[in-house]
């Protein structure tokens, strides 16, 4: 009898401590919720619990394989319009039905644009997108301006995700109009169709995922996810061993072996689908010779930074080229390389005169940040360029004093577009910023790689942007980053490689918690 | 006393109007929200957009005036990030910041006031010295080093005592100690003179002439009158605690605090939230300042008659 009961008493204790929730400890919080307007690392960590786009790719995947989620299919009826049948029965967190007003709410707030936020994001990525428009209840087209070939990209981007228009409208002020304070409400109140309905969100500080079980596809495993705010290393890495968080984000390479070393707990890491970059302002009155910031960009041994900083886990490109772009990923091009011999050669041929080249770092924001900046500056010296460190909280990459700084290009969606295009292309954000010049001739390049619909034309497009950006070097793709997430060894949960950097995936197939 | 109150708060005002144009210029030398990370990937024209949508296209002196119009009002602006009234965001976390002042406090006086009579009456021998001792390692030793070895032995080895937030009273042992040791510290000190001056005082004989027992003449004659030096110090202490002690503690102890919440609004210029932030901790330190002046006259109503 005795048996039977410690029998069953461990039975209960083990069904409580595997009760199907858990606690993350997160370096950030966002400060809002809105997949719409936000596109930062922060904020990519929680959108695809909560919310849905019209399509979605299966993200066990590396190569893009587009799959129904809100919309069940999809035909292009011409050139410049698709045509998508919705999902029925798809209800939001607040109870309401998704219908194809909720849609072309959702998209027409980015493809027209009028609340500045969105207006932002919409431009980078979306500015071929005219509208979208009701057919019927369940049938919606999206109608671009000139033929997109990356249309399944562009329609499950994060920002096209899908929310409710009733309720939004009725956030603030009149109840039948979208305003700015609509959106901003909706910010801090998000609803979505996602498996996990966001049941508390406290800005910056804790948001909890509660199981929505009105979700149209497979039931969300966890019964419910809080996650905290954890900022300090040192504390999140205590707070797994204490047992206060099961997951925590935003390990650094250097910390791995003290999570390992503890029997119950274990990492998982990926190199992140981001670069980490150093720019050149090509515009500087010191940087105009091109002959000059090539001999930057060959003089740095990344190889070496790879292993110095990153033990050897991070991944350095030959090319700004991302194994996730499927057909367009591009490893035989050698854009970018080490050659110490050939950067002394052409320093000798440059107008360099010994001036000192200054290289801006946030201090923290980007690990291994300063580090690596203080080995490129003595990476320089050995071939001849005096170069300096300046550490700064201040983001001076829009400033015409810019000499050189860190930066990052992250992959916005899978497509050279996404990642090179967002921060390269034609008055983006580069040139935008004035430290980045293309000519008629870019542009033509550009147009034709972003608009082919041919992908070989598109690749043979890509071949010459990249030599474009090798003779005249505005940017260096440092490494991918490899980023870490510790966790208890009953977790099984790794990033996704489908996904876009940092995307804490929770749906049914992405995370499980071992029963014994 | 009432014009003495009248005059105390006069100061209060003035002290504080110069602190909101302190920090709403400093916030704005300090760059725009579009200078942090918020800026990356973002065109002239975006920029441009984005000022309009936070407001700050205007010049700084019309910017200046309309937010003293709006605290006038009671208005003082919503977060750039949150879009919310920043006195609601500041609201949610001034609480957990003076819970964990408060604790504190209470562990100051209780250890420190004690300790310091010890250390006194006993000056002469290895009990004061060890006491002294004590107290200047304390004073030292800065509150995060404490801080992190508490951590360290208490939650990452001995795995007692939990890191994260303010969920439960056992969350504030530790970060109310690292909070603690240099206020202990500096408070033993402060009691420890105070008390060796009034244990000299001719009142003291007097006491002890008649007659009086010993622990009443040290309590209610001694302590009573040390206790004045020591309110004023306790006060400044605080208030210094409250203006920045606080950071680095709920930083490491991951605790929703005030401290947290300026440096975050700081990092990305979100001047609404910090200009209240630093205008609510302003305030608060003002106030104290002010109830231990006032309390410093009710302790010793010497010092009301001078300052009339």
């Amino acid at each position: 009898m005795k048996t039977i009961l410690m029998t069953m008493a461990a039975t209960l204790l083990a069904g409580t401590a595997f009760a199907q929730s858990i606690t993350v400890g997160a370096a950030n919080i966002s400060d809002y919720l809105d997949p719409g307007r936000d596109h930062s690392n922060v904020g990519s960590q929680f959108y695809y619990n909560s919310f849905d786009t019209l399509i979605d790719r299966d993200h066990s995947k590396l190569e893009p394989e587009w799959v129904p989620a809100l919309a069940t299919e999809w035909k292009l009826l011409d050139d410049t319009t698709m045509e998508l049948k919705l999902r029925e029965g798809v209800k939001f967190h607040n109870g309401e039905d998704m219908t194809a007003d909720d849609v072309i709410f959702s998209l027409n707030r980015m493809y027209q644009a009028t609340f500045a936020p969105y207006l932002v994001r919409s431009k980078d990525r979306l500015s071929n997108f005219a509208e979208a428009v009701k057919v019927d209840n369940y049938t919606v087209q999206i109608k671009v301006e000139r033929p997109e070939p990356l249309w399944e990209t562009l329609v499950s981007l994060q920002q096209v995700m899908i929310i409710p228009e009733d309720y939004t409208k009725a956030l603030s002020g009149d109840p039948e109009v979208a305003e700015d304070g609509d959106f901003e409400a909706f910010s801090l109140a998000p609803v979505g169709t996602g498996p996990y309905a966001i049941s508390e969100f406290v800005p910056g500080q804790k948001l909890i995922y509660s199981r929505f079980d009105g979700f149209w596809g497979e039931q969300a495993p966890l019964e419910q996810a809080t996650v905290i705010r954890i900022p300090e290393t040192a504390s999140r890495i205590t707070a797994l061993k204490t047992g206060e968080a099961d997951i925590v984000t935003n390990i650094a390479p250097d910390q791995l072996d003290l999570i390992n070393a503890d029997p119950n707990l274990k990492t998982e890491g990926s190199a992140t689908a981001l670069f980490h970059v150093m720019i050149m302002n090509v515009n500087h009155p010191n940087l105009t010779d091109p002959k000059l910031r090539q001999a930057l960009s060959l003089a740095i041994d990344r190889d070496l930074l790879n292993d110095a900083l990153w033990l050897g886990k991070a991944v350095v490109p030959s090319s700004h080229t991302m194994e996730e772009m499927g057909e367009l990923h591009m490893p035989e091009l050698t854009t970018f390389e080490y050659d110490p011999e050939q950067a002394r050669k052409l320093l000798a041929e440059s107008s360099y005169d010994g001036e000192e080249i200054v290289f801006d770092a946030y201090p923290v924001y980007y690990t291994n940040g300063v580090l690596a900046a203080q080995a490129i500056t003595e990476m320089w010296a050995e071939v001849g360029i005096k170069g300096r460190v300046n550490v700064s909280e201040q983001w001076t990459g829009s400033s015409p004093e810019m000499m050189t700084r860190s930066w990052s290009n992250p992959m916005y969606f899978a497509d050279p577009f996404g990642s090179f295009g967002v921060m390269w292309a034609p008055d983006a954000a580069s040139e935008g910023a004035g430290r980045f010049n293309t000519d008629e001739e870019y542009r033509e390049i550009w147009d034709r790689f972003r608009f082919s619909a041919d992908l070989e034309d598109r690749k043979a497009a890509y071949v010459e942007l990249m030599d474009r950006i090798k003779q005249d070097p505005p940017v260096l793709p440092l490494y991918r980053p490899f980023e870490s997430w510790g966790m208890h060894q009953g977790i099984n949960w790794k990033p996704q490689p489908g996904h876009i950097p940092y995307v804490l995936d929770f749906r049914a197939g992405a995370i499980s918690l071992a029963d014994s | 006393m009432t014009l003495y109150v009248l005059r105390t708060l006069a100061k209060m005002a003035l002290t504080l109007l110069t602190i909101i144009t302190l920090v709403f210029f400093a916030a704005r030398l300090s760059g725009s929200p579009l200078d942090t990370f918020l800026g990356d990937g973002l065109t002239e024209e975006d920029r441009a957009l984005m000022i309009e949508y936070f407001g700050l296209e205007r010049s700084v002196w019309h910017q200046y005036i309309a937010y003293l119009r709006g605290i006038l009002d009671g208005n003082f602006g919503l977060s750039f990030m949150e879009r919310r009234p920043v006195a609601e965001i500041v609201a949610e976390r001034i609480g957990p910041s003076l819970q964990l002042l408060g604790s504190a406090i209470a562990l100051t006086l209780a250890v420190s006031v004690p300790l310091g009579v010890v250390a006194a009456l006993w000056r002469d021998s290895w009990v004061g010295s060890a006491v002294m001792a004590l107290a200047f390692t304390g004073y030292a030793v800065p509150n995060f080093v404490i801080a992190t070895f508490m951590v360290l032995i208490f939650a990452f080895v001995l795995n007692w005592l939990p890191v994260v937030g303010n969920g439960t009273a056992l969350h504030f042992i530790m970060p109310t100690i690292a909070m603690s040791g240099v206020l202990i510290a500096a408070l033993t000190r402060f009691t420890r003179n105070a008390m060796l001056d009034v244990l000299g005082q001719d009142f003291m004989r007097t006491a002890r002439a008649k007659g009086l027992p010993e622990t009443v003449v040290i309590l209610k004659h001694g302590l009573r009158n040390a206790g004045v030096t020591v309110l004023s110090v306790l006060g400044l202490q605080i208030a210094g605690m409250a203006a920045a002690g606080n950071v680095v503690i709920e930083a490491i102890f991951s605790w929703p605090g005030i401290g947290e919440l300026l440096v975050s609004a700081a990092i990305i210029r979100d001047y609404p939230v910090l200009q209240f932030g630093v205008i609510a901790v302003a305030f608060a330190v003002v106030t104290i300042n002010a109830l231990t002046d006032i309390a410093y006259v009710i302790a010793d109503p010497r010092i009301r008659m001078a300052k009339g």
